[in-house]
């Protein structure tokens, strides 16, 4: 009997010992956070840089444990079914053209309270990529990288029409007129144009219009410009040309011409390797005139420990990290004391001119927009039909 | 020789007697599928007859709306044409598909050789996935595509309002008439050999049997395949989604009405004016089943 008592005492003395080691191993290791981290995917090559770019943050941030997952299919659908069930990734992309709807519809967390107690210079940022973030005065994201449109010639068409590459109007449709006359595209058009107000809303801002007079004259003609070069058969839609987009019109050889961003040089380099083309700045008229496509990391209004996630936020675009993320030249840096990598001068010279690309009232009025175009452009519509039905739905 | 007397059966009333534990035993069979069938089905439905007098934004209902949402549907052109398309998709493609199954199943019927080859084959396109076969249907009928490449011309047929939404009828009477041959083949071998024994004494040629004869027995087959395939007619939304990239196609040619109900839930985050159009659509549906009903599902077999 004593034996088992004593027994029983020195196993009851070793569980105790054990629970205080576990108990004190526990509370030093809550002391590490994870901050959860999603996006979409833009091919393998972005998603193992994030990563990366993580991988860096957490070595310098012992504390705080990153889980970054990508969210493959419908990004809004899926983030919009989190949202809902209150359980979002802490930090995840907003694109530009959601950004103000998301914030209206209360899902994204204000920053300024983070900006002003951690002191965070947002002066480097360029202020037409961070207006496009900042609703109702309070800024709901950074942006993270951004690319406008640019001009890609086919070089080897451009040096058989013997032309230049055009900087103004004039110049874009002589040069197509040179194209055409000498039969340079066989199949195809010189110049690549979508039925998407997408690459349309630069040739207003370059004729001195914009969203908010789009049914003034200047806008008019620069509709009439835009519908006038595929009138005069200079031009065409993708769909004319066999292609989904431009850039595969201009990789098959269907187009000489096209307005496309930093995305394409990617999707050349692998689609169509033999194809030689060069990047020129996009053309001006009145003035110069471009759309930033960027996209935000942003914080959840139901992020848990939002003190992690802003460290983690204020470094993924602060001068360290947005320097790894356009490492690859998969993007542009959207801060001016980042270098881009070589080879980009085309895009960054757009940066006084860009006006970042989203406006109020998104999903609805893309949808009247892009349907109107096509109507437009087939003869169904007038354009002072299509400007009105435009300025109406910004308005609803 | 004894002879048995009948004596009758007398079922107890008592709580636990054989009727009562056969009633029992049946409920209990079917109160699974219908809880199932009350959650994902009732509730969701009754629940977004709720919805649809809110504003209701992705965290939940804002303010009541009464009956706003459905006078924005009454004012809205874009909703009018979604359900205009709707119904115009509806008129071409359920009689061309019923037609196809129907003819593929009087071929598939009849003793031929390697009739349960061609069985297969015809059948076979309603079992590949509606997506991957608009996929690739895209391609084949772009402006340099295998379509244009046989009949000529460069028309891209998804990018033109004129034949967007033709093509996209051509594509799903195609691919849906593999099973609705299933369906009329079941019908075809259930109607007795004796009718035609008796039209053949008769001497009726083959395009008045089929006519005279045939056709008319179908009448089951004809109401069943009218309803189930018209009520999924009018909730065409794949091929829309797919062929016009989300945005109802060039002009509208392509945007249906389950298209609308998607963007305005999903994109514009306006879940009480999608609930709203739903239900309209219901409605829609509610009626064109009562039509089918009085008009051809009068006669059963008898």
């Amino acid at each position: 009997m004593r034996k088992a008592s004593a027994l029983l005492l020195a196993l009851a003395a070793v569980s105790v010992a054990l629970l205080a080691a576990t108990a004190q191993a526990k509370t030093k290791a809550a002391k590490v956070t994870t901050v959860s981290l999603s996006g979409w995917s833009a091919g393998a090559d972005e998603d193992n840089l994030l990563q990366q770019v993580v991988n860096t943050f957490e070595k310098s941030h012992p504390s705080i444990k990153v889980d970054y997952s990508v969210i493959n299919g419908d990004y809004s659908t899926a983030m919009t079914a989190r949202f809902a069930a209150h359980n979002p990734p802490d930090i995840f992309y907003v694109d530009s053209s959601l950004a103000p709807t998301w914030a209206q519809q209360g899902v994204l967390q204000p920053l300024d309270s983070y900006i002003k107690s951690s002191k965070y210079n947002t002066k480097a940022f360029f202020p037409s990529l961070l207006a496009t973030f900042k609703v109702g005065g309070k800024t709901y994201g950074f942006p993270k990288d951004w690319s406008p449109l640019a001009m890609e010639i086919n070089t080897a068409m451009l040096s058989q029409a013997k032309a230049k590459a055009p900087k103004t109007w004039d110049q874009l449709q002589s040069t197509a007129q040179a194209m055409a006359t000498q039969g340079v595209v066989p199949g195809g058009k010189p110049i690549c144009l979508s039925a998407d107000w997408a690459r349309l809303l630069p040739f207003l801002f370059q004729n001195r219009a914009s969203l908010a007079t789009v049914q003034s004259p200047a806008a008019t003609a620069a509709v009439n410009f835009y519908v006038g070069l595929i009138n005069k058969g200079l031009a065409a839609t993708p769909d004319k040309l066999g292609s989904g987009w431009c850039g595969e019109a201009l990789g098959k050889g269907k187009a000489a011409i096209a307005f496309e961003g930093n995305w394409i040089m990617p999707f050349m380099k692998q689609t169509y390797p033999t194809v030689h083309y060069g990047v020129f700045p996009m053309v001006k008229n009145k003035t110069g005139g471009n759309l930033a496509f960027t996209v935000s990391y942003s914080m959840a209004k139901d992020a848990k420990d939002k003190q992690a996630a802003w460290t983690l936020l204020s470094w993924l675009t602060g001068p360290q990290g947005m320097k790894l993320w356009v490492s690859k030249g998969l993007a542009l840096p959207s801060r001016s004391d980042v270098k881009a990598i070589g080879g980009r001068a085309a895009f960054l010279s757009a940066a006084p001119y860009a006006r970042g690309w989203g406006f109020p009232n998104f999903s609805n009025t893309y949808t009247v927009m892009n349907n109107s175009l096509t109507a437009v452009i087939n003869g169904g519509k007038t354009v002072s039909q299509m400007l009105a039905e435009v300025a109406a739905s910004l308005k609803g | 020789m004894a002879v048995a007397t009948d004596t009758e059966i007398t079922v107890p009333r008592s709580l636990f007697g054989f009727r009562m534990r056969e009633g029992l035993t049946g409920y209990t069979f079917v109160v699974l599928p219908m809880a199932v069938f009350g959650i994902f089905f009732l509730y969701p439905f009754a629940y977004a007859i709720y919805i649809s007098f809110f504003d209701w934004g992705i965290l939940g209902k804002n303010h009541s709306v009464g009956f706003d949402n459905y006078r924005e549907l009454w004012h809205d052109a874009i909703f009018h044409r979604a359900i205009k398309n709707t119904l115009l998709y509806t008129v071409a493609v359920v009689p061309l598909e019923m037609a196809l199954g129907l003819c593929v199943a009087l071929i598939v019927n009849a003793s031929i050789r390697g009739k349960t080859f061609f069985r297969a084959a015809f059948y076979f396109p309603s079992l590949a996935s509606s997506v991957a076969i608009t996929t690739i249907a895209v391609y084949l009928l772009s402006s340099d595509g295998l379509l244009n490449a046989i009949v000529g011309g460069n028309r891209s047929w998804f990018s033109d309002e004129k034949t967007a939404l033709w093509s996209i009828v051509g594509l799903n009477a195609w691919t849906t008439s593999g099973t609705i041959m299933l369906f009329y083949l079941a019908a075809l071998q259930a109607i007795p050999t004796d009718v035609y024994e008796a039209a053949a004494i008769d001497g009726t040629s083959g395009w008045r049997t089929f006519w005279r004869i045939t056709f008319p027995l179908l009448r089951p087959a004809h109401f069943f395949v009218l309803v189930v395939f018209g009520v999924g007619a009018l909730k065409i939304f794949d091929q829309a989604f797919l062929v016009s990239g989300g945005t109802g196609g060039p002009n509208y040619a392509t945007y249906t009405a389950v298209l609308y109900i998607y963007l305005h839930a999903f994109k514009s985050f306006q879940f009480g004016l999608a609930a709203a159009a739903g239900v309209v659509l219901f409605v829609v549906i509610f009626i064109f089943t009562l039509v089918q009903r009085a008009t051809i599902g009068r006669a059963e077999i008898g």
